[in-house]
């Protein structure tokens, strides 16, 4: 490591607070509200079989649509975490870093 | 030069395990032996890991006496597809060999991977044997429960994403040791995380390598003990002359050939069922052949119960899975497991910054939620098409629906079609074992020769000459000790194993790696505590779980069919010889289980669940909060600001390529 920093220093930095906060809220708020999603799955399934065993399309029944709603979900928080990592957090640490350099 | 010499001594012993492989004659493999025992359920990181705890027991001892009908891959072609895959990864493994000199080259391919690349090789760790041919086996035998299984995997890359790989990324080097020695006492912390990370990375390999040898042996009709060396001599070969760049390549190549056949056999089902998936559904309930097997076979109603509709209750939840607190256990080993096994971790290590890191984990996600809804199809394809019945007599535990329903929709049995696209399936799943033992073999031996020796012997004062060749000596004794372990198992239930590798990485690492990096007062102290109560908790309660094998069990069972028998001669029936051989059996097999116990002295399981990890992590969360907050340390309290600022920021990130 070539470089040191005096990383007491940045971490008072008004910059990096804002990117940590912001980081905080959204990794853990998602991560708390896809993980509620996810462990509906054993536990409907498990204590609520015959909300599972409704036919939805001809045979096809909840059951098999939920499963499938838990892919579309997984894609879903990808998809926005995605956006708001490359938009939002990326830009804040280059402020940040370019700012410290 | 040395390089190169080995290389070829290499190569030799390679051709010769293959030549010996195309000479069946002097193996004499019982073949129903071969056909009967559990291969794929019991190898891989995968979700068919689990379910197959309660299968993996019983086909060996509950094989059916009737002559087993089998697979019968052509040996030309197969054969050929195998020598070509060999040659390929042998070609991937020279080239990778020249550019890896320094100790970031060997663990983590010199920073040099692309996100993309990474995204298919972390994809390729999660598409193991295991859920290529056993959850489709299980869903082609238990509908809709085997499907459910797919959906951990899936999700706990949506941890990974958030929390754990970025940081990690930013704040690690190489292994385990590195993210959790940070603002810890290093030496104490790296010698735990080491002794934590060959643990779980060796159970995993023994179960991978015991599945491996088994499903080689009715592939390729070799006895078992040449398929295991085979497979770990290619494995050893991957890892010490081409380290992480020669293991994640293989692992590339080999999700892009695993896609590719289940993308063709999705596609030729689709094709068959009029490409509409509604009637498709309509017509697997309205399956007679699956009716009988869901009302004979697994809910064992003798006489149909009217106005049961059977059919649909191949759709409904409950067939394989019975206990739900088992099943929010496994989901919790899966959606925090996942995200603390070392061979996963040192993957985020070989793309050059947090950027790719988290485009590594979108694009394993994209590839593995396609592959999970692609086998969703194969495995009711198969049911559909092949019936359960066939499967479940050409293997019990259903473990070869994937290649039964290749040949039949390439052909059928015989034809070249069939045979060819037979073969492909096989090299694939060889191709698969292959890469996923090969980054477990790298992940321990990294644990070993970074941790322990450069770190802890040498004080972190050894050169890039030294590293490479200790990591290199490391790795080759790894990979000796998982074969030598591998033969010695092959007659144990190793399935305990894989349910144990996820409980000790949920229960130890994840909480370990999760505070390090997000709570301020954690310590040393914590992280042991972690470490250690969380694999010591896993570890014991599966000892104690229905996972392992209890004779006594095996005896009730034995004397039933014994009792159930004996009654029906006693009313004056002539058993058919089917029968009679089924009681001859059980009398066997109660003669030799009565009044035995487990491995550790138990008649009956203590613990109900399979799967630890409801129980075990918190108890390892626990265990890291008490200790922490009992010894106090101000050093890793002040160091805090510097491990959080890297995490968050990428400053002074470990360039994996400058020293």
């Amino acid at each position: 490591m070539a470089t040191t920093y005096d990383w007491g220093n940045i971490a008072r930095n008004p910059k990096y607070l804002e990117l940590k906060r912001k980081k905080r809220v959204f990794l853990f708020g998602w991560w708390a509200a896809s993980s509620a999603f996810y462990f509906m799955l054993p536990v409907l399934s498990g204590y609520f079989p015959e909300l599972f065993k409704m036919k939805i399309i001809g045979v096809v029944n909840f059951g098999y649509l939920f499963i499938l709603s838990q892919f579309v979900a997984a894609f879903f928080v990808a998809f926005i975490y995605t956006r708001v990592a490359n938009n939002q957090f990326d830009r804040l640490t280059d402020e940040l870093v370019r700012e410290i350099q | 030069m040395l390089v190169k010499s080995l290389s070829a001594l290499f190569l030799l012993l390679s051709l010769t395990t293959a030549a010996m492989a195309a000479e069946p004659v002097k193996s004499p493999v019982p073949s129903s032996q071969a056909t009967s025992t559990p291969t794929a359920q019991q190898t891989g990181p995968s979700a068919a890991s689990q379910p197959s705890a309660a299968k993996a027991v019983q086909p060996a001892q509950a094989a059916s006496p009737g002559a087993p009908v089998k697979v019968k891959p052509n040996r030309a072609i197969t054969i050929t597809m195998f020598m070509a895959i060999i040659a390929v990864t042998l070609c991937v493994v020279v080239w990778a060999a020249k550019q890896t000199t320094s100790a970031a080259d060997f663990y983590a391919a010199g920073g040099g991977i692309t996100g993309f690349q990474n995204g298919w090789a972390i994809a390729g760790d999660y598409m193991s044997a295991a859920s290529f041919l056993g959850m489709s086996g299980l869903i082609s035998l238990y509908g809709i429960d085997g499907f459910m299984y797919a959906v951990g995997p899936m999700f706990s890359f949506i941890a990974i994403l958030l929390v754990v790989a970025e940081p990690c990324r930013n704040a690690g080097k190489f292994t385990l040791g590195d993210i959790l020695s940070f603002r810890a006492a290093p030496k104490t912390v790296r010698g735990v995380a080491a002794i934590s990370t060959v643990t779980v990375s060796l159970f995993y390999l023994i179960a991978q390598m015991v599945g491996a040898g088994k499903l080689m042996q009715v592939l390729l009709d070799i006895p078992y003990r040449v398929s295991v060396i085979g497979v770990g001599v290619l494995m050893v070969g991957y890892v010490v002359f081409g380290g992480m760049k020669a293991t994640t390549w293989v692992q590339i190549i080999k999700a892009g050939l695993l896609m590719t056949g289940t993308v063709l056999l999705a596609v030729l089902v689709m094709v068959k069922a009029g490409m509409n998936p509604i009637s498709f559904f309509s017509d697997i309930v309205g399956s007679q052949m699956i009716q009988d097997h869901v009302r004979m076979n697994v809910l064992k109603d003798a006489i149909p119960k009217a106005g049961f509709d059977y059919g649909q209750r191949f759709l409904e939840p409950g067939l394989f899975l019975k206990n739900p607190l088992d099943q929010i256990s496994l989901g919790i080993a899966w959606a925090l497991g996942a995200a603390g096994l070392p061979h996963i971790l040192m993957r985020f290590f070989t793309v050059p910054n947090a950027k790719e890191a988290r485009k590594s984990i979108v694009v394993a996600l994209f590839i593995n939620s396609t592959f999970f809804f692609l086998i969703n199809l194969i495995g009711f394809g198969a049911a559909l098409y092949l019936t359960p019945q066939l499967i479940s007599s050409v293997d019990k535990g259903g473990n070869m629906a994937t290649l039964l329903l290749a040949q039949k929709l390439g052909g059928g049995a015989g034809s070249l079609g069939g045979d060819m696209f037979l073969a492909f399936i096989c090299a694939v799943a060889f191709a698969t074992i292959l890469a996923v033992v090969s980054g477990l073999v790298l992940a321990a031996s990294a644990a070993i020769a970074h941790d322990i020796y450069v770190n802890i012997i040498k004080g972190g004062k050894a050169d890039q000459k030294a590293q490479v060749r200790t990591a290199k000596i490391t790795s080759l004794c790894v990979g000796i000790i998982a074969i030598f372990m591998g033969l010695a198992a092959e007659k144990e239930n190793v399935v305990a194993l894989v349910a144990l590798a996820f409980a000790v990485a949920a229960s130890g690492n994840f909480p370990a790696v999760m505070l390090s990096l997000f709570w301020k007062r954690f310590n040393t102290a914590g992280i042991v505590g972690a470490l250690v109560i969380g694999t010591v908790s896993a570890i014991g309660l599966v000892m104690v779980s229905p996972n392992m094998t209890y004779p006594q069990k095996i005896a009730n069972d034995a004397k039933k069919v014994i009792e159930t028998l004996e009654k029906k001669q006693a009313e004056g029936t002539v058993l058919a010889e089917k029968d009679m051989k089924a009681l001859e059996k059980a009398r066997g097999d109660f003669k030799k289980n009565d009044g035995g116990v487990s491995m550790v002295g138990l008649k009956a399981p203590l613990f109900p669940l399979k799967n630890p990890a409801i129980v075990s992590l918190p108890l390892g969360l626990l265990a890291a909060i008490l200790f922490t907050l009992l010894f106090r340390d101000r050093r890793a309290e002040d160091m805090f600001d510097e491990i959080e600022v890297r995490q968050i920021t990428g400053l002074g990130i470990a360039k994996a390529s400058d020293h």
